[in-house]
């Protein structure tokens, strides 16, 4: 069973990101985190298979996260879900070498448009 | 700098928020037509766009309402209480969805501050209106409006 970690400060959208993913068909195992440096310490405890990082949260942004995992020589996949889904966050999050970026609002669909993909 | 925002850009967004995440089916929102009532017991959530262009974009319903919709959005039923906590939450995050779109509206997209909710509305003296659009949400109005912050 694939392992995710679902980041975001807001606990009613981390709820709604967990509903849809199964929503979408996926039955992972899920853990949360309520900002990036909650994220940080579980993947130093126990790196999940995937993320799936908020990308504006108090302290430790998603990209501060994704940064500072590579930094520390973990490779874990991960995807944004956020609101801010211009070209520009999107090319940001690219270069950055995040997974895939999700905007909310999303549907189980655009979870299963950038996901499959990826488990293919 | 100067920047316009659609009423009809925020409206297709407040559609896509509700069809997508509030409701889960098109077609439960439409425009309020008539004139934006006195709030009774009105609760606002905001938040800030800092870049080249700055800005507030708020959301304004009743406390029922944003009941309603942090019911909605947790999936709780209708007779089931909403702590203040989760009103926060969940109304928060309806003003940062609609403030992360509206972002990604604009020609540079700069940075966005985290969702503020408060039952006073905010003071922003100086500012000016960009755009204001009133939602009818099952009979429920709701006020979405894009201020200019000098």
């Amino acid at each position: 069973m694939i392992r995710v970690l679902v980041a975001d400060d807001s606990r009613v959208m981390r709820q709604i990101v967990i509903r849809t993913l199964r929503q979408a068909g996926y039955d992972w195992d899920v853990r949360e985190a309520a900002d990036g440096a909650q994220a940080l310490d579980a993947v130093r405890a126990d790196e999940p298979d995937v993320i799936l990082s908020d990308w504006n949260m108090p302290g430790m942004t998603g990209m501060d996260l994704l940064r500072r995992l590579r930094q520390e020589g973990f490779d874990t996949p991960l995807g944004f879900v956020t609101s801010e889904g211009s070209p520009e966050m999107r090319a940001l999050a690219e270069r950055e070498g995040a997974l895939f970026l999700i905007a909310k609002p999303f549907t189980p669909e655009a979870f299963r448009e950038v996901i499959d993909p990826v488990l293919a | 700098m100067t920047t316009m925002i659609a009423g009809d850009d925020v409206y297709a967004i407040a559609e896509d928020l509700f069809a997508a995440m509030v409701d889960g089916e098109p077609g439960t929102v439409r425009p309020w037509t008539l004139p934006l009532p006195d709030w009774t017991d009105p609760v606002h959530a905001w938040v800030d766009l800092h870049g080249d262009w700055s800005g507030r974009a708020v959301v304004t319903t009743e406390r029922a309402t944003a009941d309603d919709l942090a019911r909605a959005l947790l999936g709780l039923p209708a007779e089931e209480a909403v702590s203040e906590e989760d009103l926060q939450d969940a109304f928060g995050e309806v003003a940062n969805v609609v403030g992360g779109n509206v972002k990604s509206l604009l020609p540079r997209t700069g940075t966005m501050g985290l969702p503020q909710v408060a039952s006073v509305a905010p003071l922003l003296p100086g500012s000016a209106l960009v755009t204001q659009v009133l939602l009818d949400w099952g009979g429920r109005v709701l006020e979405l409006t894009v201020r200019d912050v000098p």
